[in-house]
């Protein structure tokens, strides 16, 4: 009979019950989605790309189901709260106590599997929809991949059976240990005005001094290695929360203490509001402002990543273009691109090495990069070789029974001969460079060639081109090597451009994939939240109609004090992806590049975010007009 | 006195739509309220009294029939012109007190001066001023929470009166206050209309505090029954409410 009951007045709260699933199936998707390109192994051994960021994959794993539990948690509080009004009354009428506990906890699992069915087939569909869209976006081949991956779905499963049945526990405890008049004034209970004393402002001390230590791990993250990961995250997630905890209450109550400004019109109502909100909505906030943070953070170190792969070419190369002995293709290439400055060198090549003349080195200097991967800096324009040539020979990439009477080539030509000239290490397999005057040259009796540099004005434009050339060089190299038959690797700038940018596009899918997770799950989170407790402001509104508060007014602070609730944890990401993009800074030149794209990306799905939420949430507390 | 603060004239109020199953709450109800008169409205449930506060309180809108409060004719305005009238002509105190539980006293008492735009400085005079008629300056401070249920109406009561409204509109604004408390209440009322010419009318269907009012309309059915004057004291006057009060149930049992 209870049962049919309870049955009954869940279809009536339906649309309450609607907001719940619908969050539930949001985060079950994405979790199933994530799972599905972890645990398939084919997918991710076998794409060089996704293997090489494991470690990255398993820490944003880790997060999400950190970041899930919590909402689980808070979602099922959400449930008893539906609930509790009604399940009083039934034990107010003489149900057993035992009996309602039954019935919480059974609906709390049902409710579960239901969101469980529903979450996975979404789940398989967003995998085939937007994993394979994103995939497609960043040249990722899909291969291996699997949108109905069975091991993902039953780890989606387990993980969320066991987390539905330890909060159906939870909530039937929780029912039980209230009584019975506690359940039916719940909706009658009054915000409570915590005093907030000396324990707050320590609170406050110890949040600011976590989030202080997490950053310093993060930036120091050179020294600190994974240790600072760890630290940085941990510092920085608990800080966090214990601000939201703590600093922000104390805010708004300084805001409110502002006579002038609590006097103006609806203020005064607005800003209580608002108190309300943050005393509340603190684990909340904290959450959002993690999301955020890991959102906009992937997004934006993904992209990074991508935009640091012309830095890292050009910052080891100068030149556009190495030819050797080039081919006629190659010259009518060459004649179709805008060229700012080529030469060409010549050299004999013999069993031993490769010989350059050293007059004709001075005769024409080439440039050499000045920056590295580890000090970057636009400032550091390529410049000049300018060391002199003093002796008869030098010689590099010489072992201990070639060293002769011969000069080690000196830094900056050592520089210039490695990066742009000799453009394979499969070229030098045991043979040296020396650098001899023309007399040594004309006795040498190996093969003559030529080399040629050339610098464009933007070797983007030329791909195509530029990857024709890097074949025909390969197979130059090839044609070299003699009997041996093996894959010939190729340094040139644009070589190295595809080869980083092969493995950026998989840090960036990555990065967009768990972005756009996060932020979906924050949304889903906080407007949760916000609307969950709609129902309790709608008398408020309604008295507030009564004494004469206009419309207007009523829907301006509505749209302000959701905006300040909106902008705080926004703010508190933001830093947080503003500092935390220090710790790409061992392996990026610049992590800061183009951050406003995924900044932007950001505030443009939070702002329309934020407008949904204030519209449903004056659809469910603004009176209807007469 | 003889300007009126309040014309009702042939008011009809009819709920549902043509053609459906139709109400009929009011069926053209007449009155008239002059400056400075603490009127009764009195009437069995379903009789349409908390019909007649809604539409003369603008929270409804009348089928038939012109309202007009302090000269304005209300039936005809736009909602925010209703809405600013609300504020500026009307005070309202609510069985229930309506006090908004998330602000202090002092800032529920403020809100409908913060609406008008007025300053900071005039607000504290004006508040403190009428928290000092009503006797509650010492839960300013207070949120509603924290204070009784009498000290809960005042509160309201002083909210509806900050701002000099034409007409005060009391809704059983005794129904949740113990006697002690009500006593008290309807006292402050009718000091506050004979020597503060606050203008009143009570909807209540309690003879008690009904005794407190000068003139009492009885309401049946949706129409006017009739209405008596207050001459002498309260007592004999309580007496004859109770006579009408058995008279209309005596007609409710005939009908």
């Amino acid at each position: 009979m209870l049962f049919k009951l309870s049955l009954s007045s869940m279809r009536k709260m339906m649309k309450d019950y609607l907001v719940l699933l619908v969050g539930l199936v949001i985060s079950i998707s994405i979790f199933y989605m994530f799972q599905t390109l972890a645990l398939n192994s084919d997918f991710t051994k076998g794409n060089s790309v996704i293997s090489s960021i494991q470690i990255v994959f398993n820490v944003g794993a880790f997060l999400l189901a950190f970041i899930t539990v919590f909402y689980i948690f808070y979602a099922n509080s959400f449930l008893l709260s539906l609930r509790r009004k009604e399940l009083g009354m039934y034990m107010v009428l003489g149900a057993k106590k035992g009996k309602i506990s039954q019935i919480l906890f059974w609906e709390t699992l049902m409710m579960g599997i239901a969101s469980l069915c529903i979450g996975s087939i979404v789940g398989i569909i967003l995998s085939s929809g937007i994993g394979k869209l994103l995939m497609n976006l960043l040249e990722i081949s899909p291969e291996g991949y699997y949108p109905f991956y069975v091991p993902a779905l039953w780890m989606t499963w387990g993980f969320f059976l066991v987390l539905f049945l330890i909060t159906s526990t939870i909530n039937a405890i929780r029912l039980a240990r209230a009584t019975e008049l506690d359940l039916i004034r719940a909706e009658q209970q009054n915000d409570t005005m915590k005093r907030r004393g000396i324990g707050t402002i320590v609170v406050a001390l110890i949040g600011v001094l976590l989030v202080a230590v997490g950053y310093y791990a993060l930036i120091e993250i050179m020294v600190l290695q994974v240790l600072g990961l760890i630290i940085g995250a941990g510092a920085t997630t608990i800080g966090t929360y214990l601000i939201f905890i703590s600093l922000l209450p104390v805010f708004v109550q300084a805001l409110k203490k502002n006579q002038q400004l609590n006097d103006r019109q609806l203020n005064a109502f607005t800003f209580a509001q608002l108190r309300f909100r943050v005393n509340n909505l603190t684990k909340v906030l904290g959450t959002v402002a993690m999301l955020i943070a890991l959102g906009v953070g992937a997004m934006a170190g993904g992209l990074a990543f991508q935009q640091n792969v012309d830095l890292i070419s050009s910052a080891q190369h100068v030149y556009d273009i190495t030819l050797h002995d080039p081919a006629e293709e190659d010259i009518q290439a060459l004649k179709n691109m805008n060229v700012i400055e080529q030469n060409t060198y010549r050299y004999k090549m013999d069993d031993k090495g490769y010989y350059y003349v050293k007059d004709d080195l001075l005769a024409h200097p080439p440039l050499i990069s000045t920056n590295s991967i580890e000090n970057y800096s636009s400032e550091n324009k390529p410049k000049r070789v300018a060391e002199d040539l003093p002796h008869d020979g030098y010689i590099m990439y010489a072992s201990q029974d070639d060293r002769t009477n011969l000069e080690e080539v000196p830094a900056e030509w050592d520089q210039a001969i490695s990066t742009e000239f000799m453009i394979s290490y499969e070229m030098l397999k045991g043979r040296t460079v020396q650098i001899v005057d023309r007399a040594t040259y004309e006795g040498i009796t190996g093969s003559e060639h030529q080399v040629l540099i050339a610098q464009v004005d933007d070797y983007l434009n030329y791909k195509p081109a530029l990857k024709a050339m890097d074949q025909r060089q390969k197979q130059w190299i090839q044609s070299s090597l003699e009997n041996e038959e093996r894959e010939v690797y190729l340094s040139t700038k644009y070589s190295t451009y595809e080869a980083v940018y092969a493995f950026t596009s998989g840090t960036m899918f990555m990065g967009f994939f768990l972005g756009i997770a996060f932020l979906a799950m924050m949304a889903s989170c906080l407007m949760f939240k916000i609307l969950s407790g709609a129902t309790r402001d709608k008398d408020r509104y309604m008295m507030l109609r009564k004494i004469g508060v206009r419309q207007s007014l009523l829907i301006g602070s509505i749209y302000k004090e959701l905006f300040l609730v909106f902008v705080f944890p926004a703010l508190v990401g933001l830093v947080h992806v503003l500092v935390g993009m220090q710790m790409f800074s061992f392996i990026l030149l610049d992590p800061y590049v183009n951050i406003w794209v995924p900044t932007v990306i950001f505030l443009a799905i939070y702002a329309i975010y934020y407008y949904i939420t204030v519209r449903l949430y004056q659809g469910i507390v603004l009176p209807k007009e007469a | 006195m003889s300007a009126s603060v309040l014309d009702v004239k042939n008011v009809q109020k009819i709920y549902g739509k043509k053609g459906e199953s139709q109400s009929h709450a009011l069926k053209g109800v007449s009155l008239t309220i002059e400056k400075g008169e603490f009127v009764g409205i009195m009437g069995p449930s379903g009789s349409g009294k908390t019909t007649l506060l809604n539409v003369i309180s603008t929270l409804d809108r009348p089928t038939e029939g012109l309202i007009e409060i302090a000269g304005t004719n209300i039936t005809q305005m736009k909602q925010n012109q209703l809405a600013d009238f609300r504020s500026q002509k009307l005070g309202f105190i609510f069985q229930d007190f309506n006090l908004l539980e998330n602000l202090t006293v002092y800032e529920n008492i403020a809100l409908p001066l913060s609406l008008q735009g007025v300053s900071s400085k005039e607000i504290v005079t004006k508040v403190n001023r009428v928290a000092q008629t009503l006797g509650i300056e010492e839960i300013l401070q207070k949120y509603p929470v924290q204070i009784s249920g009498g000290q809960k109406q005042r509160a309201a009561a002083a909210r509806a009166l900050v701002h000099d409204p034409a007409i005060l509109l009391a809704d059983e604004p005794t129904g949740a206050l113990d006697s002690k408390n009500a006593k008290s209440l309807l006292e402050t009322m009718t000091d506050l209309n004979e020597n503060h010419q606050v203008s009143i009318m009570m909807v209540t269907h309690d003879a008690f505090s009904a005794s407190y009012c000068k003139r009492i309309l009885f309401i049946q059915d949706g129409k006017l029954y009739t209405e008596i004057h207050r001459t002498g004291d309260r007592q004999p006057f309580f007496k004859q409410i109770l006579d009408v009060l058995a008279e209309l149930g005596a007609s409710h049992d005939v009908h």
